[in-house]
């Protein structure tokens, strides 16, 4: 199972050469019979708290061979997940000592993580992944795409201003934020609340507040930003968001389950409809003339959660990054 | 990449290697930090394994990442204070743990990696791979990680039907 989960974190990265079969199918459509409430200002109500956390990840895990997953196959990869999940819960044998040099690196123990347990359902479909286009379920880089990827994923020990932005607390990792929003390990919450004008998404992780303006004019072209710049419509029901201007250094988020490069260049379209009371359909699309062979698409539930939605303060109790430049200090004293 | 896919091969075949490859996906993940706030290789050393036993003697409920303190004493050897890295505390909150669930005193097992700068200025610091009681039981077991879904479904729903 090590070299398993292995192979497919590098397969995840898109490093690899494995071939899989192209059948995705084409996206749900939409759910319909809801009747969306409105604001008391009139504009279609997405407010509450969300969670995207689920076992369905950005891209289609190699070996699968389409986007929606039988019940059957579905529930023996859900059971799977909690079998291990719950072995991982189970006590430790007290006489075993240290653990090996090396031995299976982890962080923590499972109670620390909380990224779901179920796959994704979207219109009555098990999602094997977000994207749905193209239908191989894989982020269409292209070589310069791909290239680019790697450059930007490339760090340093020298400094703080090296290192991801994740680790400095600059905004979450792996594209918790957006856009596109993705689900990672933990914390996978948002709060939507709306004014006349605006709606802002309130990220859990690392508490940022995406301000997105209904209508108006895009910031000048050299002033990118956290996030982006975004500007919203609303098309009937649906709250449709394009944002550009992306800051370049969030041009490469990694979670444990996927690699994702977006250039400052992109365009993210992002759309989102209350389909019930307790779901909201997330679409997006990606389009960079140059890092992608064409514009890619998905879609993602955004689930009501219970709150609270506890604060995510990351600078104040930042003790790893200084340990980490004092490792790679100690590390060249050592040489 | 040509001998992990055939590693992954061997380890996963049959009718079973799909599913194998997403649970590995899914599961690599438990217990991981690999990319999560930071890569654990980048603050900790797999070469320092540790074993540490102690009482509890303060807890910083931060984020990024928790930090319990505990003090640890060895014949012969003056005692130690030691800063063991979890993960955030937000999950813990979510699944109802509080401030006072893990009490200043307590004993607790960490087994665990040291940090890459060894100095212990001014105190040791290690992960907590595997945190907990001196009897072997997790340190928040039955108050979370019970695998309780945060995906929107019911934990109590009945399993889809297949």
């Amino acid at each position: 199972m090590k070299r398993c989960g292995f192979f497919v974190l590098l397969a995840l990265a898109g490093i690899q050469g494995i071939a899989c079969a192209q059948s995705g199918a084409a996206p749900a459509s939409l759910p319909s019979g809801y009747k969306v409430g409105r604001t008391a200002f009139g504009d279609p109500d997405l407010q509450g708290l969300w969670t995207n956390a689920s076992i369905t990840t950005l891209e289609r895990p190699a070996g699968l061979n389409s986007l929606v997953l039988s019940p059957q196959v579905a529930g023996q990869i859900e059971a799977r997940f909690a079998g291990r999940r719950e072995a991982d819960q189970r006590a430790t044998d007290p006489s075993l000592g240290a653990p090996a040099t090396g031995d299976d690196v982890r962080g923590y123990n499972s109670f620390w993580i909380d990224l779901g347990s179920r796959l994704a359902v979207i219109g009555g479909e098990i999602r094997a992944s977000w994207i749905v286009d193209p239908s191989s379920g894989k982020v269409p880089y292209s070589m310069q795409g791909r290239q680019a990827l790697r450059a930007a994923a490339q760090t340093s020990f020298d400094g703080p201003e090296t290192r991801p932005i994740g680790e400095r607390c600059i905004i979450g990792y792996g594209s918790t934020s957006g856009p596109p929003m993705l689900n990672v390990l933990y914390n996978n919450h948002y709060q939507i609340v709306q004014s006349p004008g605006h709606v802002v998404i309130v990220v859990e992780m690392n508490h940022d507040a995406r301000i997105i303006r209904l209508g108006g004019e895009r910031l000048p072209a050299t002033q990118s930003q956290w996030l982006g710049d975004s500007i919203g419509r609303f098309e009937g029901d649906t709250l449709v968001v394009e944002t550009s201007h992306l800051h370049p250094g969030q041009s490469f988020m990694a979670d444990v389950r996927h690699y994702l490069y977006v250039p400052p260049t992109a365009r993210v379209v992002e759309r989102f409809t209350r389909v019930a009371a307790d779901e909201i359909l997330y679409e997006f699309s990606v389009s960079d003339d140059r890092a992608y062979t064409q514009t890619w698409r998905g879609e993602m539930p955004f689930r009501a959660a219970k709150g609270p939605m506890f604060e995510y303060a990351c600078h104040e109790g930042n003790h790893s990054l200084t340990n980490i430049l004092k490792g790679a200090r100690h590390a060249e004293r050592s040489r | 990449m040509q001998n992990a896919a055939g590693e992954a091969s061997r380890d996963c075949g049959g009718l079973r290697f799909f599913a194998c490859l997403v649970l590995a996906a899914a599961m690599s993940v438990v217990g991981m930090s690999a990319r999560a706030h930071h890569a654990f290789a980048a603050e900790f050393d797999s070469n320092l394994p540790v074993l540490l036993q102690g009482k509890v003697t303060r807890i910083e409920w931060v984020n990024p990442h928790a930090w319990i303190h505990l003090r640890v004493e060895m014949p012969g050897q003056p005692p130690q204070t030691w800063a063991v890295e979890g993960g955030t505390p937000n999950t813990l909150l979510r699944a109802g743990i509080s401030r006072d669930t893990l009490k200043i005193g307590t004993d607790i097992v960490v087994r665990g990696y040291q940090s890459k700068d060894p100095g212990c200025i001014p105190v040791c610091r290690a992960n907590g791979r595997d945190m907990t009681l001196p009897d072997g039981q997790k340190l928040f077991m039955g108050a979370s990680g019970t695998g309780a879904p945060r995906d929107g479904a019911d934990p109590t729903e009945p399993a889809r039907a297949n």
